[in-house]
Order: C-alpha cells, then sequence, then structure tokens
C-alpha cells in the first residue's frame, strides 16, 4: 500500500494543532509547529520528486467515499474525500508549505498564548493545503470556509488595537463571499448529475471498472431520455462533473435551456456571478477590496504574510479551478468586464498605496494592486495570460511575504510603521536596506526578479487576447508605473536622505541572523524565478493549454 | 327527523317570560320602592356585623390549594359513573382500567398527604 | 409506545423519590430514567406499531425524532445540577417529575395518529412548560413570563382546536388515515372550503409553539424570564416536537392541499427569517439573542417543511439534532457564568459578563464557541450540514428567492454569533475557575463533540434518518 502523502499533508498541521492545543508542551509550541511544516515540505519534495510534469491530469489521487444521502425520488448526493494534485495546485501548496514555515520561523514576537497561536497556524496551514488538494467542490468548500475561523481568531487575538472591527469585518466579507459560493454550489450539486456514480447505482459497471468517455455518454443520454429512473440519479460535487455541459439535467435550473431569468441574467450567468465575487472577495477585487488593509494592519506579522502569501491566492485559484471550467461561456461573455475590473484593481490599489502612510497599509494596497494583474491575465482568455498570472500568483505569494515581514522588523523594534517617521535609514541599518530595496525593485516589476514576469506576462495575454478590450492593458501597464511611484518614493523617503528617526529613543539594531535567514531566502527565490521562470512555466504549461483547448 | 324554526316556539315562549319577569320586577321595585338614605344604610351588609377594614386582605394559600385539590378529586369522581353504568359490558378490562385509575389516584393523594398540604397548622 | 408508559411512571416515581433522595442522586435517576426510556423507544426499531385505539403509530420517523426529543431531555438533566443550592424555593423532585411528563407529551406529539392525540400532546407539554416557566417563583421577570406564555399559549391551542374541529367538520375524522382516505375519495370542488381555513388554523396553532414570526412575541419575553434550564428544554424539547407535528399536519397530511396553505407558510417563513436574525442582532442580552435565534432557526427548518421533498422528514431531524445540541451547550455554558456573574454584575445575562471567559476556563470557552459555531452554520459542525440539506432540498423544489433570503439572513446570524465569541476570547475580564459537576462536564463534552462528529461526517447519522 502506498503512502497517502496528499492526506498526510493535510493530517500532520491538524495533529500538531491537536497536541499544541491540548496544552502540555506549552514551552516547545513553536519548535513542534516548525517541525510538522518541515515534515510537511519533506512530504512535498517527496511529490515534487515524483511528479510529472508531461500530463495535465490530477496525480497522487486519494478518493474515499465520505458522504451520502438520499433525496427519495429526487436520486443522491454524493461528495468524495478526493484529493489530487496537478500544474495548478503544485506550485501552490508548495509556496503554502514554505510560507507557512517562514510565518512560523518569524513568529518571535507572539509573547503570549504560544500554544494556541500555534495551533491556530496549524488548522490556517492544513485548510489551505485541503483547499489547494481538493478535487470535489464540496471538500474544497468546507476547507475554504473552516479556513476563515483560524484567520479570525488570530487577528481577533493577537491583532493591533482595532483587532476586533478587522476580524470581524474580514470574517463577514470572506463568510458572505462564501455564501455566494454555497449557493452556486447547491445549484450545480442539484443541476448536475455524475454519470459514472450514476453507473455505479444502476449496477451498469463495478466500482473499480474502468469507465471510458463512451460510456459516460450512454449514461447521460439515457438520462435524458428518461431511461434511468430519478431515483437512481446521482448528484455529486465533482469538479470534472461540473466541468462537463453534458451532464447538467435538461430540466434542471442550470441548464443553458432554462427560462429561469432574473433581471436580465439567465441562471448560469448568475451562477458565474456568485462564483466570480465569492472568489473575487478573498482575492480581492476593488469593490470588495476594503476588509484587506484593515485585516492586514491589525494582523500581526506572520499572520499577515499567511494573509498576502496564500491566502490571497485562493481567490485566483477558485477562477481557475472551478468558476470558469464551470462557466466557460459565460465567462467570455464577460471578459470585458473582468479585465475591467481587473485593471481598475490596478490602477485603484496603487493609487491608494501613493496615499498611504502607514508602511503595513502601502504594502496592503500594493497587494491588491498585484492582484489586479491575476485577473487581467486570467480574463484575457489566452495561454500566456493565464501561465502569467498563474506565475504571478506564486511571485506575489513570495514577494508581499518579503514585504511584510520587512514591515514587521521594523515594527517590532519601534511600533510604528509611519513612513515619514523614518528617514535614512541606510545608514543605520544597511543590510534591512538591502533586502528592502531588492524587495522594493522586484515587487515593482525589475526584470530579472519575479515580479516582472508575472506582470509582463499577464499583460502580453491581455494586449493578445480577443476576448478583452486592449485599453485595460494598457491601464493595467499605467499600474506599474504607479507601483514604481510609491516604491521608489517610499524607499527615498524612508532609506535615503538624511538620517531621522522620530523618536530619538528608538534603538534600531541591524537585522538578526534569524530574520536575514528567511529574508534573503525569499530574496534569493525572488530572484530565482525571475532568472529561471520555466520552474513554473513547466509545471502550469500543460494544464494551461489543456484546458484552454477543452474550454474554448 | 328535522327541526323547523317553528318548533323552537315554546322555548322562546319560555325565554321571553323568564326575561320578562326579570325586567318586570326589576323596574317596578325602583318605581315603587321609597328611597331613604341613612350612614347605616349606605354600609356593607355583612350578616348583621360591623364590617371591619379592608375587603382585600390576603388569604391563606392553604384555602386555594384545599379547594383545588377537592374540585380534582371531585371532578375523578365523575369518570366512575359511566363506568359503573357499563360495568358489566367493560367486564374485567373496564375494571383493571379503573383500577389503573383509581391506583395513579391514590398514589396522588398519598403524595398530596406525604406533602403536608393537607396539615392545617403548619 | 412503551416509553410513553413507562416514562409517566418514572415521573410519578420520581416525585415519591423526592421525599427520601437528595438533589443530586434525584439527577443521576432521572438520568436512568430517561436513558431507559430512550432504550425501551429504539426497541421498537423498524417495526410499525398502533397504539392506544390507533390513535399513536410508531415508526422509525417517529422513533428518530422520539429520540432526539428525549436526548435533548437528557441534557437538560445533566446540565441542570439538581437546580442549584437552593433547599427552600426549588423542588428538584416535582421539576424533574414535570420534566419526565412533558418528555410524554413530545412523544404523542411525535407520533400522533389522531388529531385528538396531538392536542393533548401539545396540552401536556405545554402545560408543563407553563409551570417550569413560573418556577422562580421569586423572579418577577419569571413570573410575568409564565402568565405571557399561559395567556398567550392557551390562545394558540385555541386557535388549534379551531382548526381541529373544522377539519374535522369537513373530513369527518379525526384519524389521519380516516382524513387521508376521505379527502382522497371526495372530489376537491365538493369540499367545504373551511377545510382550508382549518388547515391554516392549524398551522397557526403550531406554528405558534415553534415560535414562528408573526406569532413569535412571547418567545424573547419568555425564554428571557423563564430559569435558563427550562429555556433550554423549551428550546430544544418543545421545537422538535413542534416540528414533528409541523410536518406531519402541514406535509403528511395536508400535502396534497400544499397550494391552499403554501403562500401563507411561505410569507411566516420569510417574516420569520428576516425578524428572527435582525431582532437578534440587537440583542445586548446573550439570552435574548439566543431566544432571536431560535426564532431565526424555525424559519430556517419551515423552508424544508415549505420544499416539502421526500427528503424534508430527515432534513428537519438532522437540523433539529444539530440545533438541540448546539442550543443545549450555549445555554448551559450561558448557565453557569451567569450564575457566577450574579451579584457581581448588573446583568449576568448579558454579553458583557461573558468577557474574558476564555482565560480561565478554556473548556467552557470553547464548547460555547463550538456551540456558535454550529448554530451560524459554519463548515465541520452539525449547524452547516443542516443549513447545507435545507438549502438542497429548496433548489430541488426550484425556489430560488427564499434561498436567497436564507443565504443573507445567514450571514446577519454570523454577527450576532460572533459577539459571543468576541466576548469570550477577544475581551478581557476578570472570571474565575467555574467549578460544574462530572454530569455538566460530560454533558457539555459529549454534546460538542457530537457536533463535531457530525458536522465532519453527516453521513453516519443522515443513513438513519
Amino acid at each position: 500500500m502506498t503512502l497517502p502523502i496528499l492526506s498526510l499533508i493535510i493530517c500532520i498541521p491538524l495533529l500538531a494543532a491537536l497536541v499544541l492545543a491540548s496544552g502540555k508542551l506549552k514551552g516547545y509550541a513553536q519548535q513542534i509547529s516548525l517541525g510538522a511544516s518541515l515534515i510537511q515540505i519533506g512530504l512535498l519534495i517527496k511529490l515534487a520528486l515524483g511528479y510529472q510534469t508531461s500530463t495535465a491530469t490530477f496525480q497522487w489521487v486519494e478518493q474515499h467515499d465520505w458522504i451520502h444521502f438520499s433525496l427519495g425520488s429526487l436520486g443522491q448526493f454524493v461528495a468524495k474525500y478526493h484529493l489530487g494534485i496537478d500544474g495548478l495546485s503544485f506550485g501552490l501548496i508548495i509556496l503554502t508549505g514554505i510560507i507557512s514555515s517562514i510565518a512560523i520561523w518569524n513568529s518571535d514576537s507572539i509573547k503570549e498564548k504560544t500554544s494556541s497561536y500555534f495551533a491556530l497556524i496549524m488548522l490556517l496551514n492544513a485548510s489551505l493545503m485541503g483547499c489547494f488538494l481538493a478535487k470535489d467542490f464540496l471538500l474544497f468548500y468546507l476547507f475554504f470556509e473552516f479556513m476563515l475561523l483560524p484567520m479570525y481568531f488570530l487577528i481577533g487575538i493577537w491583532g493591533g488595537p482595532r483587532k476586533e472591527y478587522a476580524s470581524i469585518k474580514f470574517f463577514i466579507y470572506t463568510l458572505a463571499g462564501s455564501l455566494f459560493i454555497l449557493l452556486a454550489l447547491l445549484a450545480l450539486g442539484t443541476s448536475y448529475i455524475d454519470p459514472y456514480e450514476t453507473a455505479l447505482a444502476i449496477d451498469f459497471i463495478q466500482p473499480g471498472q474502468a469507465f471510458s468517455a463512451e460510456n459516460a455518454q450512454m449514461i447521460q443520454t439515457a438520462i435524458a431520455n428518461g431511461e434511468i429512473a430519478s431515483d437512481k440519479w446521482v448528484h455529486s460535487f465533482d469538479a470534472a462533473v461540473f466541468a462537463d455541459l453534458k451532464n447538467c439535467y435538461y430540466k434542471s435550473i442550470l441548464h443553458p435551456d432554462s427560462a429561469w431569468v432574473l433581471g436580465n441574467l439567465s441562471a448560469r450567468e448568475w451562477a458565474f456571478w456568485l462564483l466570480f465575487i465569492g472568489f473575487g472577495i478573498k482575492l480581492p477585487i476593488v469593490p470588495f477590496h476594503t476588509w484587506l488593509p484593515d485585516a492586514h494592519v491589525e494582523a500581526p506579522t506572520p499572520v499577515s504574510v499567511l494573509l498576502a502569501g496564500v491566502l490571497l491566492k485562493i481567490g485566483a485559484y477558485g477562477w481557475l479551478r472551478f468558476t470558469l471550467p464551470f462557466f466557460p461561456k459565460e465567462a467570455l461573455e464577460f471578459s470585458n468586464i473582468l479585465s475591467g475590473i481587473g485593471a481598475i484593481s490596478i490602477i485603484y490599489g496603487a493609487f491608494n498605496a501613493l496615499a498611504m502612510t502607514d508602511l503595513k497599509k502601502l504594502v496592503a494596497y500594493s497587494s491588491i494592486s498585484h492582484m489586479g494583474f491575476v485577473l487581467l491575465g486570467i480574463a484575457s482568455f489566452t495561454a500566456e495570460g493565464w501561465q502569467g498570472a498563474i506565475f504571478q500568483l506564486i511571485s506575489h505569494g513570495v514577494l508581499s511575504s518579503l514585504l511584510f515581514l520587512l514591515v514587521g522588523v521594523i515594527y517590532d523594534r519601534t511600533h510604528d510603521r509611519s513612513i515619514q517617521n523614518y528617514s535614512g535609514l541606510a545608514q543605520i541599518m544597511p543590510a534591512y536596506t538591502f533586502i528592502t530595496g531588492l524587495a522594493f525593485f522586484a515587487s515593482l516589476g525589475l526584470p530579472g526578479f519575479s515580479g516582472f514576469i508575472g506582470e509582463f506576462f499577464s499583460l502580453m495575454g491581455s494586449f493578445n487576447s480577443q476576448h478583452s478590450s486592449a485599453i485595460w492593458a494598457i491601464l493595467g501597464g499605467l499600474g506599474i508605473i504607479l507601483g514604481a511611484g510609491y516604491f521608489l518614493w517610499t524607499f527615498q523617503k524612508m532609506f535615503l536622505g538624511k538620517q531621522y528617526l522620530k523618536n530619538s529613543e528608538w534603538l534600531l539594531s541591524d537585522l538578526t541572523r534569524k530574520e536575514k535567514l528567511s529574508l534573503y531566502f525569499l530574496g534569493i527565490s525572488s530572484l530565482l524565478l525571475g532568472i529561471f521562470p520555466s520552474i513554473i512555466f513547466n509545471l502550469t504549461d500543460n494544464w494551461v493549454s489543456h484546458l484552454i483547448n477543452q474550454l474554448f | 327527523m328535522n327541526y323547523q324554526p317553528s318548533d323552537f316556539l315554546p322555548i322562546f315562549v319560555q325565554l321571553a317570560a323568564a326575561m320578562g319577569f326579570i325586567v318586570f320586577t326589576m323596574i317596578v321595585t325602583h318605581i315603587l320602592g321609597p328611597r331613604r338614605s341613612t350612614k347605616l344604610k349606605d354600609e356593607a351588609f355583612e350578616c348583621g356585623i360591623e364590617s371591619q377594614g379592608d375587603a382585600r386582605t390576603p388569604i391563606s394559600i392553604k384555602y386555594f390549594l384545599v379547594a383545588i385539590l377537592f374540585v380534582l378529586f371531585d371532578i375523578e369522581i365523575v369518570f366512575m359513573y359511566p363506568w359503573a353504568v357499563n360495568f358489566k359490558q367493560l367486564s374485567w378490562t373496564g375494571f383493571w382500567e379503573m383500577a389503573v385509575f383509581m391506583g395513579l389516584l391514590l398514589a396522588g393523594f398519598v403524595y398530596v398527604i406525604k406533602k403536608g398540604i393537607l396539615k392545617w397548622e403548619k | 409506545m412503551t416509553p410513553v408508559i413507562a416514562l409517566s411512571l418514572f415521573g410519578i416515581i420520581n416525585l415519591f423519590l423526592g421525599f427520601t433522595f437528595k438533589r443530586q442522586s434525584l439527577q443521576v435517576v432521572t438520568l436512568l430514567f430517561i436513558i431507559c426510556s430512550m432504550a425501551l423507544t429504539a426497541m421498537d426499531w423498524n417495526h410499525e406499531y398502533l397504539w392506544f385505539g390507533d390513535m399513536m403509530k410508531t415508526n422509525n420517523l417517529s422513533i428518530n425524532f422520539s429520540l432526539i426529543i428525549q436526548l435533548a431531555g437528557l441534557l437538560v438533566v445533566a446540565f441542570s445540577n439538581g437546580f442549584g443550592k437552593d433547599e427552600v424555593y426549588t423542588q428538584p423532585a416535582e421539576y424533574y417529575a414535570i420534566l419526565l411528563f412533558s418528555l410524554v407529551g413530545a412523544l404523542l406529539m411525535v407520533s400522533f395518529q389522531n388529531l385528538i392525540m396531538l392536542f393533548v400532546g401539545l396540552e401536556i407539554l405545554s402545560v408543563a412548560m407553563y409551570v417550569l416557566t413560573g418556577s422562580d417563583k421569586r423572579n418577577l421577570r419569571s413570573n410575568e413570563a409564565a402568565l405571557k406564555y399561559f395567556l398567550m399559549g392557551s390562545f394558540a391551542t385555541g386557535f388549534l382546536l379551531f382548526g381541529i374541529a373544522l377539519v374535522y367538520g369537513s373530513t369527518r375524522s379525526l384519524y389521519i388515515s380516516g382524513i387521508l382516505y376521505n379527502l382522497s375519495h371526495t372530489a376537491p370542488e365538493s369540499l367545504p372550503s373551511f377545510l382550508y381555513a382549518g388547515i391554516i388554523l392549524m398551522g397557526i396553532g403550531l406554528l405558534f409553539k415553534i415560535s414562528a414570526a408573526p406569532f413569535h412575541f412571547w418567545t424573547p419575553d419568555v425564554y428571557e424570564g423563564a430559569p435558563t434550564i427550562f429555556t433550554m428544554f423549551m428550546s430544544t424539547v418543545v421545537k422538535t416536537a413542534g416540528f414533528a407535528a409541523i410536518y406531519h399536519i402541514l406535509d403528511v397530511t395536508f400535502g396534497g392541499f400544499q397550494k391552499n396553505w403554501i403562500i401563507t407558510v411561505y410569507f411566516i417563513t420569510i417574516i420569520t427569517l428576516i425578524l428572527g436574525n435582525i431582532s437578534a442582532a440587537y440583542q445586548q442580552s446573550a439570552k435574548r439573542m439566543l431566544a432571536f435565534s431560535s426564532i431565526s432557526h424555525a424559519g430556517y427548518m419551515l423552508l424544508t417543511v415549505c420544499a416539502n421533498q421526500p427528503s424534508t422528514s430527515s432534513n428537519i431531524l438532522y437540523y433539529s439534532l444539530a440545533y438541540t445540541l448546539a442550543t443545549a451547550v450555549s445555554f448551559a455554558v450561558l448557565m453557569v457564568v451567569a450564575e457566577y456573574q450574579t451579584g457581581r454584575t448588573e446583568k449576568p445575562e448579558n454579553f458583557d459578563a461573558l468577557n474574558g471567559l476564555a482565560k480561565n476556563n478554556p473548556s467552557l470557552a470553547f464548547a460555547f464557541t463550538v456551540a456558535l459555531l454550529s448554530l451560524a452554520g459554519i463548515p465541520l459542525t452539525a449547524g452547516f450540514w443542516g443549513k447545507f440539506f435545507v438549502f438542497t432540498d429548496m433548489f430541488n423544489k426550484n425556489l430560488t428567492y427564499p434561498i436567497i433570503i436564507a443565504v443573507l439572513m445567514s450571514a446577519v446570524g454570523i454577527y450576532y454569533y460572533f459577539k459571543g465569541i468576541i466576548s469570550v476570547y477577544f475581551n478581557s475580564g476578570e472570571i474565575e475557575k467555574i467549578e460544574t459537576s462530572f454530569l455538566f462536564k460530560i454533558a457539555l463534552w459529549s454534546a460538542c463533540i457530537g457536533t463535531l462528529v457530525l458536522g465532519i461526517y453527516p453521513t453516519l447519522l443522515k443513513s438513519i434518518f
């Protein structure tokens, strides 16, 4: 029997969380969680060694029965514990593993209730991993929504002065988003019929037997012709089922012919928008972004790192994994609007960042701006745009973690993040200045760093796109200039010029060895990704071209 | 058998006579009786004894308890009449059912006594 | 229906045990009694029996409902702790006996086969609840609550009885089977129109008991005034029994006349959802918030009654169980904290009284959080699946608009349930370690673990229901 590695990746942090929550090993909380995430990274390396980049299908698949209930004469519902990795998720789980161990490594500033803190971090890690690994939409949804809880407590207990406001705002925003997703999920679940499970239910095939595309077609026709009694229909939440429109029951609300219309939008269009906005709140896209700066400002540094580094990525992951494959036609139909939202996010985030005096808020708004590129790339519906979007996800995961850690360094020393209170830091903290400069230049899209590749390919996709207007790509390009503006400005104000500190008693020591380790690691990763982008592109290449061909 | 409204005529006559008598006597006493009010006459009539204090004095809860218990046990007796009338037809089944009923009643009675509800001085 | 007989006898025995037994031993004995009657209930599994001159029918559905109701009773008794240490003003033996008697009423309500039996069951349950509501004799709020509950409740019973009379008049039978037979053998045109009035009136009588808006006005006052332990009983047992009865009346008996009652019930459901959730968001008192939350949950459960699908009964069961566990735990924690805070703060049942609970009482705080999360419907708790199944039903029936309202309202729900979590974890306050009894801990943990297990693996019970 092979080792269920994907389950282990989820279970190890859960176990660590249990051990920590029991409170027995209080003094070693950080070590235990670090150990757990190192084991996790070890497992990820094992996955990487056995991973085949040549296929677009899921690998290391694990599947177990989980939920099965009958709806009487309306058939049955099946949800499975179904895990797997492919080109989209693989990069993201590696990112998750690395970023969370870095977050744990840099958690020295947390002094009280450490064991519950690390237990929550471990829970967060497990649910993030679960999100990226789940193949079943319902399973994904559970992880997706459960993820809010540890985050809520992490911000609410260890956060800054306005932690209650920020945490409940974060929770209500993202929960509203996940309720939208729930609506779409239920509509999908009740409308689509899983041919494979139905074949099992009518004893057409036996468990374990191969199920070919012709067989699936036979079942689909049989259902459409009413040859299979309705109590034998099996509805499942498998993402692959939802991706095939032929599985949609012709009388259901989501069928293209359904007469259900609300405000000029058909049911399918509504479902698309529900999913899009539900995930968009997480990313965040502009009208729904206001929770992010608040959450970031109040969250402690390592939590910010996790939030920006990994959590935001789930929004885009959800689009690529679920929204677009389920509703390709609708997505194409609205691609111009989507690009527009992306461009607005870029510009709006950048302008806000320009106006910020709080360094952390600036980084938060720059996140919004950078996430706009992801949407721009996705909405181009071109292979290079999608490649760029996925690359941007990972690149931003590395860079935003780096930036938030850098903000944390100075906040730990002075408890002040106002940009105007510092000047000429280069003379006091040379190493810090160096790595900050590197991070800023990488973030503003200097060629040679990862940020450039992601933004470049996203914009290129957007320019080449036949579906969305080039104006949005031009606006997005403008965003890069604005990004250079706020980063360089801040760098100049804080690090160059005459040495000035608002409070002369502040003791600004340079980076410690522990800090250096993680900061340099992230900086070098960004550089590596920038010089050898094929590390990521190799992973995503097949996946993207396969999906694009299949959908459009 | 169908009843016509006219069949109820005797009842209406009876009703009218009863109501009429009441109305008649009330009006007549008002007209005929002389009215001489004195202080003594205006007082509340308490069987000839001089009235004292407010009418709304607290009464011991025991009164209510006993009253309620009386009503409870008295009502149970009502069930025994139809049972006694149909005793033969109901035969042993009916007997045992009644025995269970009386048993429960008895349990209640014992409970009431043990609770000391019937102890007057306490 | 052996548990009905057993529980009645146990109640009487309990009355007499009160003369000799101490509080704590009475509690244990009552627990044993309920467990015993649960076992008797479960013994009828997979059999269909008619009882008491065909006036009651037990089948798997009614057994499931009975078990949930008795489980709720079990939790309440375990949390009761012998009703405190007040020797003069509390009579544990009587309270336990009344609880057992009211369970009998609830059992009748879930397995009735004759409308008179429904009425009798409802009355047994209600009269017992009137008494228990007012059992805190020296508390003015408790007295007010009891009187209010009694007046409103008897009014609602009047509605129910009037409805029964009209239904009897039009169908010439009080038996469910007889009603169904007569309805199916009569042309719909020749049915008297007061049948529909009768259905609606019966519905109103029952909807009052589950506190659906606009018949909910008694709920916050009564829930707040009654001693917390009985509020717990009221919000779990009465609600579950009420829903079983509503399901039986509206969906099973008059499901064929859905077009005649659906608009009314729809309207009531929507109003219930909106009023319950919005009002709950404004409460300062945690107990009052839970009262409004119970109103809103009635709304969610009514949704599935409206959908009237084959899976409706199993959804109601799942929802009731999830709701019962969560509500019992949240009231239990609230109760011990309020007991501790009495005399220390002005309003011991407010959210503020919970401030800083997590510091010295991590297990109470954790249990409270799990319960609130389950009530809010966060995944990996039973409450999520309760809502999930209900929404699935709605989608199968293509009832899209009510779902949108329900989903929006569950977002509102997050806000007020999280107020409790904020108090417990984020706010600072001074609460020392609160000592709870062994039984209390066991009940708290088993309810908590039950909530989580049902949240992770719902198939466990969904396959039975």
